[in-house]
């Protein structure tokens, strides 16, 4: 009995050794990503073009000496949790400091960059900025993506005087003094998405959205837009994750109607179920389709296949990652040396960019980098050029910041996403980039 | 409200849906059947198996058919293993703590799916898909013939098995009360083996078409399969053949409401709903209760 | 070992108070007066915060502890009653300016009332039944939430309107709105749950719910009323429930479905087990499990699917070994260890028996 006993009591441990050891050999195979493939069944290629390389730009002073000073902190936000992970930002903005601290520093201080995840957790989110500012004393919060962080925390940034450069996704990061996106955001991504569906001659537009607070916010710019185009608009919510991806794409055709046009509003993997379902349905030729900006990914365009080359318009608030230019060059570079489990995509080059513009800006410091002298310099960063977005950045001391406002759109060819249309500005019927153009001509930001 | 023709094509993917319900449902009820454990792992396992043959293609290692394999057997070794270590300890405790018991395996192989696989937008192809025929303005592809005619061989198959030959009387014996079987001289361990492994390499292969039918990401696997639980409570767990129908019932529901914009958004409420009044109507009359093994 | 019961609720019984029981007080309030005054200065806001969460977890654990524990009944929907009270209160917050302890009442008695509608007819149901159809309802009140959102300050019914931008923050305490003071607040509503809880386990409810455990027809026949109790222990669960909605509503200040997913039901389940069922002091372990690891872990910048794995792994173990989970196990060990450091400094005698 004894015997048993102590074997029963040894059991679950047995299992866990078991699964520990089973785990390490799955890790050790599941974990590599032979970088864009996403599919099962598909060959991997890498996303690198096979056009004549552009010289790249470099990371900060570009010198290739190691930093050694005392380090300057900075810090940032992400949400991860099954279903949401933008972690790939803050990761992307880690490689571009990693290459800047390879490279002389920010005038021969390293940066040390840190993240806090969360799992949509308001009070996780609140504590994470403050410990970001008061006990790590960041002198500056870069990078942040998170569905509640903007909500939960745009009073204690104003508060504290900090000037975050970040990804956008709550309404709330449009709509506050202290953050400034280098994205779009849904609303005006989904309004880009829509311009391109009127552009497509379509009666009809079905938005389709996951069912998450803030639809009717991200909706009614793309309403605006089509009623004042003449086109009728029917506005959709689906709850993630989805189950039954046949009926969700059904039901958007349907609501679109005979020469209609689907939008989508969903995170690449709930997208990638409906455009599947889709297709197995042969719907893909019924309506036209187009998806806001999270569609612009090449794992999107390899898992989807031959069948939907140039049949989807997706708005892409950042430039291809495969274009001609240093700094897309320079991003290729630095995630391949430094982040190569990090995927090519919008995500990453938000990061780049969001990393990119602090470094310029800390860089113009003269003096000590502090808190105070940092976030200045932060709010003053105007006419930041990259070939990665359609027009140069700035921050500004207005009452919201939407700087990208002009965006292009692709789809996909041949397992990658290709452009279908150059730079467009984001019509400013959504009364949303009619306030931020009115403020743009008003401060002579071109 | 939608007319008719609209109505029409969401008849079909309501039974392709129902299909899938009654895939993971039925493996449930089986192994319920026939050993008296509620294997709440059951999607868990199929996932992962599923997350394993998607990492196999996508290196390369294999091919695509032995990493099918590879998923099926899996499920099986995994859900084997199990079975083997817990089954006994716990055998004569009540049902409700074999399920819960299930319930740790389920959140194992949930945490090492999150940790290993990262979300990420990621597809199972199987060659079965790419092939479809139409049936009423709307095309259906051969896996999903394949899932339901699974779920529909499975129910025969096991029916027919517990109820005609002697392994099946002896694990529905079993199922009933493990100790005097034992004493009837029935070998009660190989017998639950070959039940755990059957399940395991059920829930495999469910987990493979699933992945493929529906979407391969853990949440959603998880989900659909506490969804695909209604129709098995429908059945109050004991008719294998109920399962079946429920499940497709089910199905058929939810995806009817879906055109329906008024109530679309509680489509997914249809499993649990329907299984919550089903219960009920059943309960009014007595206190169902469960002795230990299958009522 | 003082401060833990480490023997099932029967065997307690009754009002008595003895010389163990004063120490035992002692200790409790020793702990509590630390808790109050002595933490918050020690933490940072990022602990402070996690603390607070701790406690609203215990109370929800509190909850399920007594389901299990006492009657024997398992519940996988505390988190959907939870994401019930978390509505409610925030609801009422946003819409009235009743008081805070008001608001946290009536939450509670809305969260019972529905929470005994919905356990009323499933009560007829056994075990594995109750469970499922537990779960079965967390699963239909996620789709609900999804549906409807949570209350941000808007009008109409649902509290909620769509297109706010910037929504307002649920309302705090007028004396606690700071965190840390919030904290205080907190510790105080959980120190009258589990006394509520203590008293209902001491007297005449505890001794039904006991002897529906022991033995569902032996009880029946002995004259308990078993409807009634199980539905008393299903109210009580949820009044607690519901009270520590409302409190999590206020602390968080917004509300998002993600935060009370599926899944998290069950991991509530699995740290109520670990934390051990058959004493109330697993019922702050479990919210520790739930609420205090996941931060350590961030904090060591290891991955949360550990602790899915690790409760997983909880679970097992608790239903194979150690029934009491930590709370029961917890003092054993250390008698154990105890034992064997005195054997260690008296080598020359004969090992006593010191440990059970």
């Amino acid at each position: 009995m004894r015997t048993m006993f102590r074997w029963t009591r040894m059991r679950p441990a047995l299992a866990l050794l078991a699964l520990a050891v089973c785990l390490l050999v799955l890790a050790a195979c599941g974990s590599s990503n032979n970088s864009s493939t996403a599919t099962g069944g598909g060959g991997g290629t890498t996303a690198a073009p096979a056009k004549p390389a552009v010289a790249a730009s470099k990371c900060g002073l570009g010198n290739g000496q190691k930093a050694s000073g005392t380090p300057i902190k900075l810090g940032g936000i992400a949400t991860k949790q099954p279903g949401t992970d933008f972690t790939d930002i803050p990761n992307a903005a880690k490689a571009y400091f990693d290459c800047v601290n390879d490279n002389g520093g920010i005038n021969g201080h390293p940066v040390q960059y840190s993240f806090e995840t969360e799992q949509t957790d308001p009070g996780q989110a609140a504590a994470a900025a403050k410990k970001l500012v008061e006990t790590e004393k960041v002198v500056g919060i870069v990078g942040n993506t998170s569905i509640i962080e903007c909500t939960v925390n745009h009073k204690y940034y104003e508060a504290k005087g900090y000037y975050v450069i970040g990804s956008g996704i709550a309404p709330e990061c449009y709509g506050t003094s202290n953050f400034a996106p280098v994205n779009m955001g849904p609303r005006y991504s989904v309004d880009g998405a829509a311009q391109y569906l009127i552009r497509q001659k379509v009666k009809k537009i079905a938005l389709d959205q996951s069912n998450v607070p803030g639809t009717g916010y991200i909706a009614a710019g793309a309403q605006a837009i089509s009623k004042d185009a003449g086109v009728d608009f029917v506005n959709l919510k689906d709850n993630v994750p989805i189950q039954d991806a046949n009926s969700v794409a059904l039901k958007a055709v349907q609501a679109a109607g005979p020469d209609g046009g689907v939008l989508l509003n969903f995170t690449p993997p709930e997208a990638l179920k409906i455009l599947q379902a889709a297709q197995r349905q042969g719907l893909q030729d019924r309506v036209k389709w187009a998806c806001s900006t999270p569609c612009n990914t090449d794992f999107l365009a390899e898992a989807l296949g031959s069948a939907w080359d140039g049949k989807l318009g997706v708005n892409a608030e950042l430039n291809l990652t495969s274009a001609d230019g240093p700094d897309s060059q320079l991003y290729r570079d630095v995630m391949k040396k430094y982040a190569p489990k990090v995927p090519l995509g919008s995500f990453s080059q938000m990061g780049f960019v969001e990393a990119a513009v602090a470094t310029k800006a800390l860089m113009g410091i003269k003096g000590d980098i502090t808190p105070e002298t940092a976030n200045a310099a932060f709010k003053d960063v105007k006419d930041f050029k990259t070939d990665i977005l359609c027009k140069p950045w700035y921050y500004g001391d207005g009452p919201t910041h939407v700087p990208n406002n002009t965006d292009r759109t692709t789809t996909p060819q041949g397992g990658k996403m290709v452009e279908k249309e150059g730079c467009f500005p984001i019509s400013d019927v959504d009364p949303g980039i009619k306030q931020v153009r009115q403020w743009e001509q008003q401060n002579g930001v071109s | 409200m939608p007319t008719w023709e609209e109505f029409k094509p969401f008849i079909v993917t309501g039974l392709a849906l129902g299909g899938v319900y009654a895939l993971s449902g039925v493996g449930t009820v089986v192994l319920y059947r026939a050993t008296g454990v509620l294997n709440l792992a059951f999607g868990a396992v199929g996932a992962m198996g599923a997350f394993i043959a998607w990492s196999l293609i996508d290196k390369g290692t294999v091919p695509d058919g032995v990493a099918f394999l590879l998923c099926i057997l899996f499920g099986g070794v995994v859900t084997l293993v199990y079975g083997l270590l817990f089954g006994p300890p716990l055998a004569g405790r009540d049902p409700l703590v074999k399920a819960t018991a299930s319930l740790g395996l389920a959140l194992i192989l949930l945490g090492a799916m999150s940790w290993i696989w990262s979300d990420k937008a990621r597809s199972l192809n199987l060659p079965t898909s790419t092939h479809t025929f139409e049936v009423g303005g709307v095309l259906v592809n051969w896996t999903q013939v394949i899932a339901f005619a699974l779920g529909v061989a499975v129910t025969i198959g096991t029916g027919a098995f517990l109820r005609y030959t002697k392994l099946g009387t002896a694990m529905r014996a079993m199922a009933s009360d493990r100790e005097i079987t034992a004493t009837l001289g029935v070998p009660v361990r190989r017998v639950e083996a070959v039940a755990w492994l059957f399940s395991g390499l059920l829930s495999g292969a469910s987990g493979l078409l699933l992945a493929n039918l529906i979407g391969l990401d853990a949440a959603t696997l998880t989900f659909l399969f506490i969804s695909s639980l209604a129709a098995t409570l429908i059945a109050r767990l004991q008719s294998i053949v109920v399962t079946l129908i429920a499940a497709i019932v089910v199905g058929l529901v939810n995806a009817l409401i879906t055109p329906i914009f008024s109530i679309s958004q509680y489509r997914d409420m249809a499993p649990f709903v329907l299984a919550t009044i089903a219960l009920l109507w059943m309960s009014r009359k007595r206190e169902i209760s469960f002795t230990r093994g299958a009522g | 070992m003082a401060g833990v019961s480490t023997a099932p609720a029967r065997a307690r019984g009754g009002l008595r108070i003895g010389a163990g029981d004063g120490v035992r007080v002692a200790v409790i309030v020793a702990l509590f007066v630390f808790c109050f005054v002595g933490l918050p200065p020690l933490l940072s806001a990022y602990w402070i915060d996690v603390s607070t969460s701790v406690a609203i977890y215990s109370v929800v654990a509190l909850g399920l502890n007594l389901l299990m524990g006492r009657v024997g009944m398992v519940s996988l929907g505390q988190i959907a009653v939870l994401a019930l009270g978390a509505w409610i209160g925030a609801r009422f917050l946003f819409g009235t300016g009743l008081p805070f302890p008001v608001v946290l009442l009536i939450d509670g008695l809305l969260t019972m009332v529905l929470g005994t509608l919905i356990g009323l007819p499933a009560l007829r149901l056994t075990g594995l039944y109750l469970a499922l159809i537990t779960l079965m309802l967390a699963g239909a009140i996620s789709v609900v939430l999804a549906a409807t959102n949570f209350p941000n300050g808007g009008g109409g019914f649902k509290g909620y309107t769509d297109t706010l931008q910037g929504s307002a923050n649920v309302r705090r305490p007028d004396i606690a709105t700071s965190d840390p003071a919030y904290f205080r607040y907190t510790l105080v509503c959980m120190a009258l749950m589990f006394a509520l809880a203590l008293w209902h386990v001491r007297a005449k409810p505890g001794r039904a719910w006991a002897a529906i455990r022991q033995s569902e027809p032996a009880a029946l026949a002995a004259g308990v009323n078993m409807t009634l109790y199980k539905l008393w222990a299903f109210a009580l669960a949820s009044f607690m429930t519901g009270v520590a909605g409302a409190l999590l509503a206020a602390q968080v200040n917004h509300l998002y479905t993600f935060q009370f997913r599926a899944i998290d039901s069950i991991l509530l389940l699995a740290v109520v087990l670990m934390g051990g069922i058959y004493s109330l002091w697993g019922a702050i372990v479990a919210g520790a499990f739930m609420k205090l690891l996941p931060a350590l872990l961030d904090n060591w910048g290891l991955p949360a699917d550990l602790l899915t794995i690790l409760f997983g792994v909880g679970i097992l173990q608790v239903l194979l070994t150690a029934p009491g989970g930590v709370a029961q196990q917890f003092p054993r060990d250390m008698a154990r260890l105890g034992g064997a450091i005195a054997r260690l400094f008296k080598r020359g005698e004969p090992a006593r028996e010191a440990a059970k």
